[in-house]
């Protein structure tokens, strides 16, 4: 409506002047056929004023004019061509006009967001971690609802190729008004993720994020301590700090090599492999930069005896136990802290360049050595992919991955936190998994047994049949074989089943995490629908369809039983 | 084997054959189409259909219909035969075949669609 407004004046200047020029042209009198006056009808002369305001000119039509005709045409022409000029001028202007466009931008994405009716995420914050989460998210055909008042990174998105269809905006995401058009209030908002680089506008989106909806899942990115706890007081905000989560990671890969190798595998790291763990090994660390990631690398590492070489310029004395060089890590101060018979090299500074500088040393003085690099800038990673370290903690990659997997599949993570100090399960599993999926790129999805999602599989279990899980995952183009899955956890009311066997039982209700291929999601999906192909799996035969034969083989099974 | 694949398939295709059968040939020459072969082709159809009622797939679902589209066309050019009959003592005229052939024709497509559809079932299910 703001564009008929401002469009009053312009439309009024048009309506005057082709008023003034078609009466004109309809009361001055024309030379007819026979010499005698002859008036140019309404409809004429409106006709005539058209194609001479917007300067066709199909000439003097339906008779030659006379002069005095011909006079008031170069008024019409001239007073036509300029209210049209004006009229134009001022659509032109207004489109220019930045609060306009923002004005319609925002009324557009409020639009858009009000008719989605899947799931989505909002995301705050469309940096580095916000690409690779919006990427992830499209990858498992979830939506995304993103605001970043950074305008070139709006630009950036509007580019990127999703599978499933995403809506930017470029506004100010702690903006109450604005979480709203990005839909926070609507039922089918999942969560709300704050990844913007300031620390207080994470804070505040969390903070009116669960004021609007109390019900939504709030997911937050912080590094500093302070917002940490801050955070943590809010009910039910997940704070993920990547520094925290890769200290996590590294302990895991000391103490649990296998499970580590798993997870790595389950979230999609490039170039794992499955069952080829790494030897994270126990001799002296040369730990460089003691930062935020270079302390929670040094509390992981001492807490399991390994001793740490620390390099570093500001770092106080106290603060840690062991050796510390105080300065920049570079050809003199490594070789100083006993580079060459270092077991690990950690490469924490936040500058990519003294980091890649440190790996290239490490690769020159001690190739054989453990190394972990930081990168910080997710540009360079192919600069980092080249210098071949062992673990890499990419603080948006790492941060990304983690939403992702709580978004897409919070059970994994209890998994592996279940699976913690049991190397003999996950051993099973891994050989298992390494089996069925293989080299290829493990699919994580989950299975409602319920009437929307299997209708076949509650059917039989309405008519209080039993149904397990090996029927389930079952091949049904090979009875003997089973499907390239792997059910992890069964989730049955508040309960959880861990990595549950084919021997148990399937019930109403239950939620159930399979790994596995897409196919073997599609061909699971299928059979949990189709009644035929279910009682196949289960009985091993094809039961009859249509009523003929039901009657048939109810009288055979009659007969043979009399 | 499945002995309840092979006579639906039988049914199926035979319904399929007959149509063809008493389509092809000039389609306004009577003499070119055999009302016997459209009264058989009719049977056999309303056979078909029963062997596809109490199927809950999705697949028996379209079956079904694509069924019931030939029995329908099939029976209304049965009924135009019987009523251009009885006008003539020559049997029906140009016109009337014309039409009473076009509908079969038409329930020759439905049948088509039945036969792509379960063959497509088989090669779909690969055991």
């Amino acid at each position: 409506m703001v564009v008929l407004r401002h469009m009053r004046k312009p439309v009024f200047a048009l309506i005057v002047v082709y008023a003034i020029g078609v009466l004109g042209m309809a009361l001055i009198p024309g030379t007819g056929a026979d010499g005698e006056p002859e008036y140019m009808s309404l409809f004429h002369a409106f006709y005539f004023f058209t194609y001479t305001a917007t300067t066709t000119g199909f000439g003097e039509i339906p008779h030659a004019f006379n002069d005095v005709q011909r006079l008031w045409a170069i008024f019409c022409l001239y007073i036509g061509a300029i209210a049209w000029l004006y009229a134009i001028g001022s659509i032109i202007r207004l489109v220019q006009n930045p609060h306009f466009t923002r004005a319609v931008n925002e009324q557009g994405f409020a639009r858009s967001v009000r008719h989605l009716t899947d799931p989505f995420v909002i995301i705050c914050g469309f940096g580095d971690t916000g690409s690779l989460l919006a990427r992830g998210l499209s990858d498992h055909h979830l939506r995304a609802t993103l605001l970043d008042r950074d305008p070139e990174r709006i630009k950036a998105f509007a580019v990127r190729d999703y599978r499933v269809r995403m809506l930017g905006l470029c506004a100010h995401p702690d903006v109450p008004r604005h979480l709203i058009d990005a839909g926070v209030t609507q039922p089918d908002c999942k969560a709300v993720v704050a990844l913007t680089n300031e620390e207080d506008t994470n804070r505040q989106i969390a903070i009116v994020a669960k004021l609007l909806n109390p019900a939504v899942k709030v997911i937050s990115r912080s590094t500093s301590e302070r917002h940490c706890k801050h955070l943590n007081s809010l009910h039910d905000v997940l704070v993920v700090n990547p520094f925290v989560v890769f200290a996590e990671l590294l302990n895991m890969a000391i103490v649990a090599p296998q499970l580590h190798n798993l997870n790595s595998w389950l979230v999609g790291v490039p170039r794992i492999r499955l069952g080829h763990p790494l030897k994270v090994p126990c001799g002296v660390w040369v730990l460089c930069g003691y930062g935020r990631m270079g302390q929670e690398v040094h509390h992981q590492l001492v807490r399991h005896g390994i001793q740490v070489v620390i390099i570093d310029p500001d770092v106080e004395e106290s603060v840690a136990p062991g050796r510390i060089i105080r300065g920049y890590a570079d050809y003199d101060t490594l070789r100083e802290a006993g580079v060459e018979q270092a077991a690990g090299i950690v490469a924490g500074t936040d500058n990519d360049s003294d980091n890649l500088g440190i790996l290239v040393c490490v690769n020159h003085l001690n190739p054989s050595a453990f190394t972990v690099a930081r990168q910080n800038q997710h540009e360079n990673q192919i600069a980092f992919d080249a210098a071949r370290a062992d673990l890499i903690l990419q603080s948006s990659l790492t941060t990304a991955r983690r939403i992702l997997k709580s978004l897409i599949s919070p059970l994994i993570q209890v998994m592996i936190e279940f699976l913690h100090d049991k190397d003999q399960r996950t051993e099973a599993l891994v050989s298992r998994l390494r089996a069925k999926v293989g080299e290829r790129t493990p699919h994580l999805w989950r299975l409602g047994i319920a009437h929307e999602e299997a209708s076949a599989a509650m059917e039989l279990l309405d008519a209080g049949q039993d149904l397990v899980l090996g029927d389930l995952i079952r091949d049904p183009n090979d009875l003997d074989g089973t499907l390239s899955c792997v059910p992890l956890v069964i989730r049955r009311g508040g309960e959880l089943l861990m990595l549950p066997e084919d021997t148990e039982a399937v019930l109403p209700g239950d939620g159930i995490l399979f790994c596995g291929t897409e196919h073997s999601e599609r061909l699971l999906r299928a059979s949990l629908n189709n009644p035929y192909t279910l009682h196949y799996l289960i009985a091993g035969e094809e039961a009859p369809r249509g009523y003929v034969f039901q009657w048939i083989a109810g009288w055979a099974s009659r007969r043979a039983d009399s | 084997m499945n002995l309840e694949r092979v006579v639906f398939g039988f049914f199926t295709i035979l319904a399929l054959t007959l149509n063809l059968v008493f389509v092809v040939g000039q389609i306004d020459n009577p003499s070119h189409h055999d009302v016997w072969i459209l009264t058989i082709a009719i049977l056999v159809n309303l056979i078909a259909t029963g062997l596809k009622l109490g199927d809950r797939s999705q697949i028996g679902a379209l079956l079904l219909a694509a069924s019931l589209v030939a029995d329908l066309l099939l029976i209304t050019a049965r009924i135009f035969w019987i009523v251009a009959d009885s006008d003539s003592a020559t049997g029906p005229g140009a016109d009337s075949t014309v039409t009473v052939v076009s509908l079969a024709a038409g329930a020759l497509a439905a049948n088509v669609v039945s036969a792509v559809i379960l063959i497509g079932d088989a090669l779909m299910s690969r055991r």
